[in-house]
């Protein structure tokens, strides 16, 4: 496969799984706000907020009044917005077209309808009353798409090129979830019956990542600060967690490099060392410093990226 | 009695510099002496500042290259190139014209004979006149050809005036003939024009002059032309200098212009400015 | 419901002069054009009656709703083109109707002889202006029609391409004229393109209407990759065992980068782009995710100018440095080879019977329309005398830009392309404007079936010991009214094309 069309491949799975979880919390936080047990949490400035920290353009003015169509329309359908869904799903398409030939007829009509459907999305339906419909849809049409990569490409080396792409992207999304629920979690603590640790925003965060009912089985128990982090980052079952997706990583970089020799300068030599770093921790380690733990898990997930794009496609 | 060879050394040095990096490029010289019965043995020592790998190959029209493409950034690089060679003792003068003048000019307009050099015949963007530039200068057939051209020598010589600055690479006729001023490429070009425009297959040469002989030129590459004379072969005149190539005209090719001769291209993707010299030093030893 | 159509079984006919053709009931038909589905007297011709009456069954709302679906499925499936507009880039599909195109296998006969006798011609014609130039020598040729052509390449001579073969793949543009007989007005020989078209028309027929693929043997046109790529195969570099062939494509924003894509994929080829190739020690290498792999034959999609800014045009960002060097020295072979562009010139066109004759000894098969060159004094007068009666075409253009078609001109418009050919007179040849035959096309604007002019691409294959043409080919519709030029780029549509097996 030519390192290039590769490069194309790896960022259509990063900006197809980033769609879906840009949508996703957007979907839940400003749903799960309308009825939430504290005033911070139902406040609506709260969430428009917490969604722009998420997507990585934080509002610094704490004072400033934020239009909520505006907000969803930046976020959403933006196209001058380059972190904005129908950006994701532009460039998403834009990859695939690049590497046309090697994707089946299936996988691609099912992204160029994808992106139809968001080109096309009536901006005012959106900011007033779409939000529901428009994120539930982008979330199920990248179910599908995650269908066709698992169903109708033969699992060679594009397909581990995607996977890998999904895998990254969707560790570093749940990452930043985690970073910005956290920071929901220290903002709204202080009410009455609202200490950090039995925060509602760790359930919200476990929705967001489609992780609740998961979690609840394995649990039994409300949600806390350490069961729901402990589930999101360190769990190997939970298909969401940043484990899991370490390891499917592991999994695809191995198709692409079977090679069994000692290398440290190989992807997967780096992914083996941050498994295995997150692999035998304590939970309570983490809780100590959960910001520093974040942000050292978003420098390892760049890392990996960085690594794997000179290993494969910087020939 | 033979002479015999001389020993020259050219000296080819070329500098960049960008303001920005550079990651990607490509180079490729057309700078090595051409070997044919007058020039051989010529051994190449090419090198460059950054020690990225030199590539020989040969380009669309026969000419060995030398080609490089750095494998890492730079914002400099020079390169380096001298070539050794032996050079026979030219005599431009010594051939016989025959008597009977009709005879090479009925070849000129002989159909084959047009087929045949119909690459040397045709207009080139920089060798183009138009309809009345075109009778600048008519041939007296009452004179062997090789005596036209001679005296085309002289006349373009005194036409144009030598001077740099005025004209630059890819300055087209109409503006030299306005100016009257020009560098051996232009010199050359007007020949090719009007040589053509009178039936003469010629071909633009790019080469070294031997600067020690005293003649015009300046530190970089030498240009002049080869015409094809019927009954002769192909006779080489530098209308820069108003003389016939000879000994101190190292060749390194030929063309239709000097689009075919261009003794370095680059194709470099790079933002900013840069800036760019190049010297050439010719040395002999009898 | 539609469902009925797909199984009426063929032997429940049902006499034509009983039912009422809800499809052609306003169909017009305009006596003094060539109609491929009736023949003069009115009669439905016999190869389209079963066809003629299978779809006349139906109401033009089925037929509708069919060919709506057909052409989301295009959408769907990205078979677009874009089209600029002032604030935003629209993607449109390719025009194409459900209603096909017959072509009896007696008739087909003849276009495909007469395409591989053209194709064979031009590849010796370009041989013999490569090395020995006789043609020019036995003044068959005026030499300014190659002196005076921006397609000669000068770094071709002497250049002999692996297998002798210069136009691997030629397109050949034939039209019918209202005599009944076929007449070439194009050879194209530097990238024709459409093929990818023809193949996805039939899939969108046999996917909407299967049913009446059982009432004729059509032959297949999804062979054409394969054929394709054997070919390429066989013109390999001396010296290499299994090849590695790559398409190489402009980009995603080219035109026809579906069709390029389309070719890599069904041959199972790398689609590569200049920047995924680079040459060492003049050999031709891919960058891939394990290295590089050496490549040794390049089904190239680039114009000659473009692909190899060190040979060519030095501002190329298309092309491969070094890819010239390395093609010369025998190490790579690319289809087609540099310089078969000089015989794609339309001037050329006009010597074709006489360049049959010359290499073949033959008489041409496929007619050529008469050519008057404006470069020849007399012939100049006659075409500034009669534009209103002429098409005139710029020698060097491909997808019909830049031609004008006198009939239809305003006076002031003919001074401006008499004055446009007076400049540069070599640049033109004119014709006679032949009337290009009329096939049945779905309009939709007016929901009904309409006459419109058809021309037809076919696509030949030209290897060492192997010709092949695709079995089908592009017809391509004018679809304005009584509008003569069918490219894609000048707003024509398409059909499938059956070439019937007897």
């Amino acid at each position: 496969m030519l390192a290039r069309v590769a490069n194309n491949l790896f960022w259509m799975g990063r900006y197809i799984e980033r769609s879906e979880h840009v949508a996703r919390y957007l979907n839940v936080n400003y749903f799960s706000s309308l009825d939430a047990p504290n005033l911070k949490s139902q406040d609506r400035q709260f969430v428009l907020r917490s969604m722009l920290f998420m997507v990585g353009d934080p509002e610094e003015d704490a004072d400033k009044f934020l239009k909520e169509e505006d907000v969803l329309y930046k976020i959403g359908l933006d196209p001058t917005y380059g972190a904005s869904i129908i950006n994701n799903i532009k460039f998403a398409r834009e990859n695939a077209n690049s590497a046309r030939d090697l994707i089946s007829t299936e996988l691609y009509e099912a992204i160029n309808k994808f992106y139809h459907f968001v080109i096309n999305y009536n901006k005012d339906v959106f900011v007033k009353n779409g939000l529901h419909d428009f994120t539930t849809h982008v979330a199920e049409m990248t179910d599908i798409l995650r269908g066709k990569i698992r169903g109708t490409l033969l699992h060679d080396a594009t397909y581990a090129v995607i996977s890998m792409g999904i895998n990254i992207e969707r560790a570093t999304q749940i990452t930043r979830m985690i970073n910005a629920k956290f920071n929901d979690a220290l903002l709204s603590q202080g009410e009455e019956n609202d200490r950090f640790s039995k925060s509602f925003e760790w359930t919200t965060l476990l929705k967001c990542a489609e992780s609740y009912d998961m979690m609840r089985r394995y649990y039994k128990k409300t949600p806390t600060s350490i069961s729901t982090l402990e589930f999101l980052i360190l769990n190997p079952n939970c298909p969401r967690s940043v484990m899991n997706s370490l390891n499917q990583v592991n999994q695809h970089v191995r198709m692409l490099n079977p090679e069994k020799r000692y290398n440290k300068d190989s992807t997967a030599f780096l992914i083996g060392r941050v498994r295995s770093e997150y692999e035998f921790k304590y939970i309570e380690e983490i809780d100590k410093d959960i910001k520093s733990f974040i942000e050292n898990i978003l420098k390892s997930l760049v890392d990996i990226s960085d690594k794997v794009d000179e290993e494969f496609f910087n020939y | 009695m033979k002479t015999m060879p001389r020993d020259f050394e050219v000296t080819y040095k070329a500098e960049n510099i960008y303001d920005d990096w550079v990651h990607d490029a490509h180079w490729q010289f057309l700078i090595i002496p051409f070997e044919n019965e007058s020039q051989h043995e010529v051994q190449i020592e090419f090198s460059n500042s950054l020690y990225a790998n030199t590539e020989f190959s040969i380009n669309g029209f026969g000419f060995k290259t030398l080609r490089v493409h750095p494998k890492k950034k730079f914002k400099q690089i020079s390169f380096e190139a001298k070539f050794k060679f032996k050079k026979e003792e030219i005599d431009p003068y010594d051939f016989n014209i025959n008597s009977d003048l009709s005879v090479e000019y009925n070849e000129l307009e002989h159909f084959d004979f047009k087929i045949t050099h119909e690459r040397f015949l045709k207009q080139t963007i920089y060798t183009k006149l138009n309809s009345i530039q075109d009778l600048l200068y008519k041939f007296d057939t009452t004179v062997s050809i090789f005596q036209n051209l001679e005296n085309l020598n002289h006349w373009i010589y005194k036409f144009i005036q030598f001077k740099t600055g005025v004209t630059k690479v890819g300055t087209l006729l109409k503006d030299l003939l306005l100016n009257k001023q020009g560098v051996c490429q232009d010199f050359a070009h007007l020949f090719c024009a009007l040589a053509r425009t009178n039936g003469i297959p010629t071909r633009y040469v790019s080469g070294y002059l031997n600067q020690n002989s005293g003649y015009m030129g300046d530190s970089q590459m030498h240009a002049w032309v080869e015409c094809y004379i019927p009954g002769i072969g192909w006779k080489g005149f530098d209308p820069t200098n108003n003389i016939l190539a000879n000994t101190n005209h190292i060749k390194v090719c030929h063309g239709k212009d000097y689009n075919d001769c261009s003794p370095l291209k680059g194709i470099i993707h790079t933002g900013g400015q840069n800036k760019t010299t190049h010297t050439v030093m010719v040395q002999s030893q009898q | 419901m539609f469902i009925g159509f797909y199984h009426v079984p063929f032997n429940k006919r049902i006499s034509m002069t009983n039912i009422e053709n809800q499809i052609f009931s306003s169909y017009q038909r305009n006596p003094d054009l060539f109609d491929e589905i009736y023949d003069k007297n009115g009669k439905i011709k016999e190869v389209y009656q079963k066809l003629f009456n299978l779809y006349g069954e139906h109401s033009i709302n089925d037929y509708v709703s069919l060919n709506n679906k057909a052409k989301s499925s295009f959408f769907n499936q990205g078979i677009t083109f874009q089209v600029y507009g002032e604030n935003n880039v629209q993607e449109k599909i390719f025009p194409f109707d459900l209603f096909p195109r017959i072509i009896d296998q007696e008739e087909w006969d003849i276009i495909e002889r007469g395409s591989i006798q053209r194709s064979k011609a031009l590849n010796l014609f370009l041989w013999d202006i490569y090395h020995d130039k006789k043609i020019l020598k036995d003044k068959v040729v005026p030499i300014d029609l190659i002196t005076s052509s921006a397609n000669y390449l000068d770094q071709m001579n002497g250049v002999n391409p692996p297998g002798g073969i210069y136009n691997h793949i030629s397109g050949t543009d034939v039209i019918k004229h209202k005599d009944g007989k076929y007449y070439v007005l194009e050879d194209n020989i530097r990238c024709p393109s459409g093929v990818s078209y023809v193949i996805c028309n039939r899939t969108a027929l046999k996917k909407a209407l299967f049913g009446v693929f059982n009432h004729y043997q059509t032959h297949t046109v999804t062979n054409y990759a394969e054929n394709l790529l054997e070919l390429l195969e066989s013109v390999k570099p001396k010296g290499v065992d299994v090849p590695t062939v790559v398409v190489i494509t402009p980009g995603m924003y080219n035109s026809a980068f579906y069709e390029h894509s389309y070719l890599a994929k069904t041959m199972g080829v790398e689609l590569v782009e200049g920047r995924d190739l680079f040459v060492e020690n003049d050999f031709v290498y891919m960058k891939t995710i394990k290295g590089p792999e050496k490549v040794d034959v390049i089904y190239r999609r680039v114009d000659d100018q473009f692909i190899d800014p060190l040979e060519f045009n030095p501002d190329s960002v298309l092309g491969v440095p070094g890819l010239f060097a390395a093609y010369k020295k025998g190490n790579v072979t690319l289809a087609n080879a540099p310089g078969t562009g000089v015989a794609d010139d339309k001037a050329v066109y006009t010597y074709m019977p006489q360049i049959i004759k010359y290499y073949l000894n033959e008489e041409p098969i496929l007619n050529n329309v008469h050519t008057y060159h404006c470069g020849r004094p007399d012939e100049l007068k006659y075409v500034l005398e009669h534009i209103h009666e002429l098409v005139i075409k710029p020698v060097d253009e491909a997808g019909g830009y830049g031609i004008s078609i006198g009939n239809i001109l305003t006076k002031a418009e003919i001074e401006k392309v008499k004055a446009e050919i007076k400049e540069s007179p070599r640049k033109y040849v004119a014709q006679p404007i032949m009337s290009l035959s009329v096939h049945p096309t779905y309009i939709d604007d007016t929901e009904s079936f309409e006459q419109r002019h058809v021309d037809l691409r076919t696509f030949t294959v030209l290897g060492k010991d192997k010709e092949f043409v695709l079995k089908g080919g592009l017809t391509r519709v004018a679809l304005k009214r009584g509008n003569l030029i069918v490219n894609s780029s000048q707003g024509g549509g398409s059909k499938d094309t059956w070439v019937l097996k007897k």
